[in-house]
């Protein structure tokens, strides 16, 4: 584990994802913020300290594909992990062509997101 | 010849004027040429009277046709005016006999106070012909050139009056042959009118005729152009001698050549074999007893081309009381194939749509489970870290352990907002005879078997007691039976797709069954028929036999398959006799999918 735990900020309109994804990132040994929507993130102060961004496909206003290409026209270089709740396979290819590291369905294993976030952080 | 008692006549003067006179005598016929024996008699007789000095001359002609004989006299001027004819006859006949044939040729006779000398002149060689009587006063009448005047006289009278006799018989005649000819010229006319009459009315009626017959050729004609057009055909039939007549249109449809006479077998030859026997069965139908028919099939041309008809035919008697159908054949290939690639569009367009609706649905169910399910999954993960940490974690494993509790009530929560889809408020119970759902759903369903060319046979229970159902929900598997079946025999095409429902019952209560001649149950998949989701079909989504058995299950009845001992399968159902308590109780549950994912009632 780092010294200073690495920021995982979490995107997710649902309440459950944003009550325990951030527990479970803490376990890992990160840090973690939740956030209910891409304009909340954007307006927080956390943005630039974010290693990585586990991100919803599919959220009200502002879609977590819509915040990825914000974050790149803005130069914030954050590596996305997707995660959504839908089942059509094709979006995943897409997303990683656009950039996301990975892309989960939920829902998802521990390894699965564990491998997820190894791979944005560069960790071996 | 004047008589002058002062003055002596020489002999000279006397023969000039006997020449004189014989002259006129001569020239009388003259006078009274082309005169009637009247009008010859009456001028000879003036002139004989003035020429000789008479007191009186009399004549009498016998009548040739024996009617009145014709008498004439003229006395002198001098003499009594009054005395006529009749009266002058009467005095001759009492003094020279009552034969005027008998008259001798001169006599002196007393007449009154005078001597009076009479000259009888016999018309004629026996006086056939009538005769003539001249009388004087003078003592030296008739002198000798009186006598010669007088017999040249009547001479020339009789020859006139030949004349005139032949004249008038001529007359007679001619007028005779003139009314004959002018009667035969009436009657030839009569019959020349009656004969121009018949011939204009004989042209009129040709002409008519003509015109008829152009007008039937053109009407023809039109209607042979209409029947090419519409590319209908027209046909009659006598049952009874089985004699057809094709139009020449039905003709070109059929591929018969035009002057073939046209049979039944001939007929029944080009119908295409999967329709043989639903034209069979109509056309013994349609012998037993007069009935319009509608209908469509195919013919299997000799160069193996398909052609779609459509027949439609009324049913009349003749006047001999026979059963003739009179109809019009429509070639729909075109038409057909038109909807066919229109169905095709249309399954094509509902299948992707039920896809789409599907998959809507399943990506709708699936967000619903996901999100509570991926809850469950990081909180269970995160508690079991959090009790696995030295030392345990413990409040935050409570808070996890709560979460995926709540999360997990979730999801059940969505199965239940599933379940609420399934469910139906509103059941109709009533008491049904399962055979009148049956017809009911044979003619619901009659067009769309005609179209997928099933001949489905009935053989249905006369005696089938009522049972308490929802006739809705119970023609619902009858059709879906009925759809199954002619599913499975879409693959047949080397013979009849040939599909028996039947009804029976027992003590226990009613069943019905639906045979079919498809493609037939893998023994394999029998367990597997009625699960929702399965399906051997392409275009199926396997809930159908499913919900069938659902829907029978809540009649407390049971639904099952059995392969055919030829091709096939039959599927049937039961139904048991109940009370109707135990039956509303039954169907007025709510229908749910169970565990199995069937819906059952609950």
């Amino acid at each position: 584990m780092m010294p200073f735990p690495a920021l995982v900020s979490v995107v997710d309109d649902d309440e459950s994802v944003r009550e325990s994804l951030p527990d479970l990132l803490k376990e890992f040994g990160f840090a973690s913020q939740a956030f209910s929507s891409a304009s909340e993130f954007l307006a927080s102060g956390y943005v630039a300290h974010t290693r990585c961004l586990i991100l919803d496909v599919a959220m009200p206003g502002m879609s977590g594909v819509e915040l990825q290409r914000e974050l790149v026209r803005r130069k914030w270089a954050i590596p996305i992990v997707f995660i959504t709740a839908g089942d059509d396979e094709s979006v995943r290819p897409r997303l990683i062509s656009e950039g996301a590291v990975e892309c989960l369905f939920k829902p998802f294993s521990e390894t699965a997101l564990l491998d997820a976030l190894n791979a944005a952080l560069g960790i071996p | 010849m004047e008589l002058d008692s002062g003055r002596r006549l020489t002999e000279i003067d006397l023969l000039k004027a006997y020449i004189t006179d014989l002259n006129c005598i001569v020239a009388l016929p003259a006078a009274w040429s082309g005169g009637t024996a009247l009008q010859i008699l009456g001028t000879s007789l003036d002139v004989l009277r003035d020429m000789l000095h008479l007191d009186f001359i009399y004549a009498r002609l016998k009548d040739p046709t024996g009617l009145e004989p014709l008498e004439m006299a003229r006395v002198a001027p001098s003499g009594d005016p009054a005395a006529q004819a009749g009266r002058i006859a009467a005095v001759l006949r009492e003094c020279l006999g009552e034969f005027p044939r008998d008259w001798p040729a001169r006599s002196l006779r007393r007449i009154g106070d005078d001597d009076i000398s009479i000259v009888t002149l016999q018309l004629g060689l026996q006086g056939e012909v009538g005769v003539l009587a001249a009388g004087s006063r003078r003592s030296d009448f008739p002198g000798q050139t009186e006598r010669l005047l007088l017999s040249v006289a009547a001479n020339q009278v009789m020859v006139g009056l030949q004349d005139a006799g032949r004249l008038t018989e001529h007359k007679r005649i001619a007028t005779e042959l003139d009314r004959r000819v002018a009667q035969r010229t009436a009657e030839l006319s009569a019959s020349n009118d009656e004969l121009r009459k018949e011939i204009a009315e004989r042209r009129r009626v040709e002409e008519r005729l003509r015109v008829e017959e152009r007008r039937a050729k053109r009407s023809e004609a039109l209607l042979a152009d209409a029947q090419r057009v519409s590319s209908t055909g027209s046909f009659l039939w006598h049952v009874t001698s089985g004699e057809v007549t094709f139009s020449d249109q039905t003709y070109r449809i059929y591929g018969f050549a035009r002057d073939s006479a046209i049979t039944l077998d001939m007929v029944a030859n080009r119908i295409h074999p999967d329709d043989g026997p639903r034209m069979h069965e109509m056309v013994a139908r349609a012998r037993g007893q007069a009935a319009d028919l509608d209908l469509e099939y195919r013919l299997q041309m000799s160069d193996g081309s398909v052609k779609h008809l459509r027949l439609v035919a009324r049913a009349s008697l003749d006047h001999g009381g026979e059963l003739v159908y009179a109809g019009a054949i429509q070639d729909v290939t075109e038409r057909e194939r038109a909807e066919e690639a229109l169905r095709a569009a249309r399954a094509e367009v509902a299948r992707v749509a039920r896809v789409t609706a599907l998959g809507a649905l399943t990506a709708s169910i699936a967000h619903e489970v996901n999100q509570p399910l991926s809850g469950i999954i990081t909180n269970a993960g995160t508690c079991l870290r959090m009790l696995a940490a030295d030392p345990p974690n413990l409040d935050g494993a409570r808070e996890t352990a709560r979460r995926t509790i709540r999360d997990g009530n979730r999801a059940a929560d969505v199965i239940t907002r599933l379940r609420a889809m399934f469910t139906r408020r509103h059941v109709e119970t009533e008491a049904l005879n399962v055979n009148e759902v049956a017809r009911e759903v044979v003619a619901l369903s009659a067009d769309e078997l005609q179209r997928r060319r099933v001949v489905l046979t009935l053989a249905l229970d006369p005696d089938l007691p009522s049972i308490n159902g929802d006739r809705v929900q119970l023609q619902q598997v009858i059709m879906n039976l009925l759809l199954n079946a002619s599913d499975a025999m879409s693959t047949v095409e080397d013979g009849p797709r040939t599909l028996t429902m039947g009804t029976g019952h027992d003590d226990d209560g009613i069943r019905l069954f639906v045979q079919d001649c498809g493609v037939g149950l893998d023994p394999r998949d029998a367990d597997k028929l009625f699960d929702a989701f399965y399906t051997t079909k392409n275009g199926g989504m396997g809930i159908g036999l499913s919900v069938s058995r659902a829907i029978v299950e809540r009649h407390r009845g049971r639904l099952w398959a059995t392969p055919n001992d030829g091709p096939g399968a039959t599927f049937a159902f039961s139904i048991p006799r109940e009370s109707e308590a135990a039956a509303a109780e039954g169907l007025g549950a709510p229908l749910v999918p169970d565990s199995t994912g069937i819906p059952r009632p609950v």
